[in-house]
């Protein structure tokens, strides 16, 4: 947004005003989820606070009614309240739809583990024992000794090769909040792209993977 | 040819539309899996062969290095040698077919069940923790009990976070959705009301409420 430079500070004092709302952060930490390629680091305050939030709304809303307030007024403070509901739900099962298919993956790599909240946790591993045990039911138990392990093709092969892995160089599409200058893309190019505020990019997930952790870029 | 009942496997998941499965197909699995044992059967005994030509070839080796011979019979020997060197060297090959053969359909069959984990776990969204009968026929039994753990360890999760995830699965619009009941589902207490939900009753519902009915067959919504 390239606006006059007088009335930019009062637009942009909004603009990050509103940007820092649990709802808009809820908005940014779903959207992030739904394009990164990997699972990211679970958002457990931001979580809790919508909860008490929805919690919150709820109530007003059951009050409302009870108090005869406009149905108009009522129903708009519904669809909000609905909204964050999808926005939370959707998010908690984008995740859970991740762990389901990297589940093996994310169970050996500690970093990725930690990620995780505590129930989560507790899903991935419950998860791992079902698909497994189906596994070796249909499959594994059923093929030759060397040939039964479901992370390694065969006995003879000499690292996990059979475990499906998140695709860490696939491109997303991502927008800066600021101007963060010259940026290394880190797939050892020369090449320096200038992130701008506002401007879409479309780059290798591997490369701005540091950016979206420290939230100063969002995928879109 | 060696791999093509695998492949004609994963060719017949990968022929379906997206998200929808076919009956697991026992027989053409069965003979896969036999096709796998076959292999062994094949692989042991060049494994053994192996085993005993690189044997063979080290005692060669020994016995040239500890007795000085004369050239005819060095040549002789190198002669043997290079025979046993070609033998061993197509039971390798042969092996490594064999091998990468078995290699190959356990991906295959491995796929094959996972992907179709993977619709069946995509069903379980949709419909909650039940299957319609059309769907249970075509799965295995494994299948079936995989379907089941999984409902189960979602269940769990849900109820440790205390918040129901298999409703809201499109974006909502409006709070209300005019529906019509498609089956006699009687006096139900709603969220906001209790309501009579008889057959071909059209009603104004909160979409939450409405939600399951709607997944389960019970009511469709009435748009525009």
């Amino acid at each position: 947004m390239d606006s006059g430079a007088g009335e930019s500070s009062a637009a942009d004092d909004y603009e990050s005003l509103m940007s820092t709302t649990d709802a808009e952060l809820l908005k940014s930490a779903w959207r992030n989820e739904k394009a990164a390629p990997e699972i990211l680091n679970y958002a457990a305050d931001l979580v809790q606070r919508s909860r008490q939030q929805i919690q919150l709304m709820e109530e007003m809303v059951e009050d409302y009614i009870n108090d005869g307030v406009d149905p108009l007024t009522v129903s708009l403070y519904q669809i909000d309240l609905d909204r964050t509901m999808f926005l939370l739900r959707s998010y908690l099962r984008t995740r859970l739809q991740k762990i389901e298919k990297y589940v093996f993956h994310i169970q050996k790599t500690a970093e990725e583990w930690n990620r995780l909240s505590k129930q989560e946790q507790k899903f991935a591993s419950r998860f791992a024992g079902d698909i497994k045990h189906h596994l070796d039911q249909s499959v594994l138990s059923r093929l030759p000794d060397q040939y039964q392990s479901h992370l390694r093709q065969s006995a003879a092969s000499e690292e996990d090769d059979m475990v499906p892995e998140p695709q860490l160089d696939s491109y997303v599409v991502c927008r800066s909040k600021k101007y963060l200058g010259a940026y290394q893309l880190d797939d050892g190019g020369q090449e320096l792209i200038n992130i701008e505020a506002d401007d879409l990019y479309a780059l290798p997930y591997k490369s701005i993977k540091p950016l979206v952790e420290s939230g100063q870029v969002d995928l879109v | 040819m060696y791999g093509r009942k695998a492949s004609e496997l994963v060719k017949e998941f990968a022929s379906v539309e997206h998200g929808q499965i076919f009956t697991f197909n026992n027989d053409l699995f069965a003979q896969v899996l036999e096709e796998c044992d076959g292999h062994l059967l094949h692989l042991q005994p060049l494994m053994r062969k192996i085993q005993e030509h690189e044997d063979k070839l080290k005692d060669k080796n020994r016995s040239q290095e500890e007795i000085g011979t004369s050239e005819d019979e060095m040549s002789k020997s190198q002669a043997e040698k290079t025979l046993i060197q070609n033998a061993l060297k197509s039971d390798q090959f042969g092996a490594l077919v064999h091998h990468l053969s078995l290699v190959r359909n356990k991906r295959c069959l491995m796929a094959y069940v996972y992907k179709r984990a993977e619709v069946i776990r995509s069903l379980g969204w949709m419909v909650d923790s039940v299957l319609p009968e059309e769907i249970q026929e075509k799965l295995s039994t494994s299948e079936k009990e995989y379907f089941k753990n999984h409902a189960a360890t979602l269940q769990s999760y849900m109820a440790e976070l205390d918040l129901h995830l298999t409703v809201d699965m499109i974006p909502p619009k409006d709070p209300y959705i005019k529906v019509r009941v498609l089956d006699d589902i009687g006096e139900i207490a709603l969220s906001d009301q209790v309501a009579n939900l008889a057959r071909h009753a059209i009603m104004f519902l909160r979409r939450t409420d409405a939600e399951q009915y709607i997944t389960q067959g019970q009511m469709e919504e009435l748009t525009g």
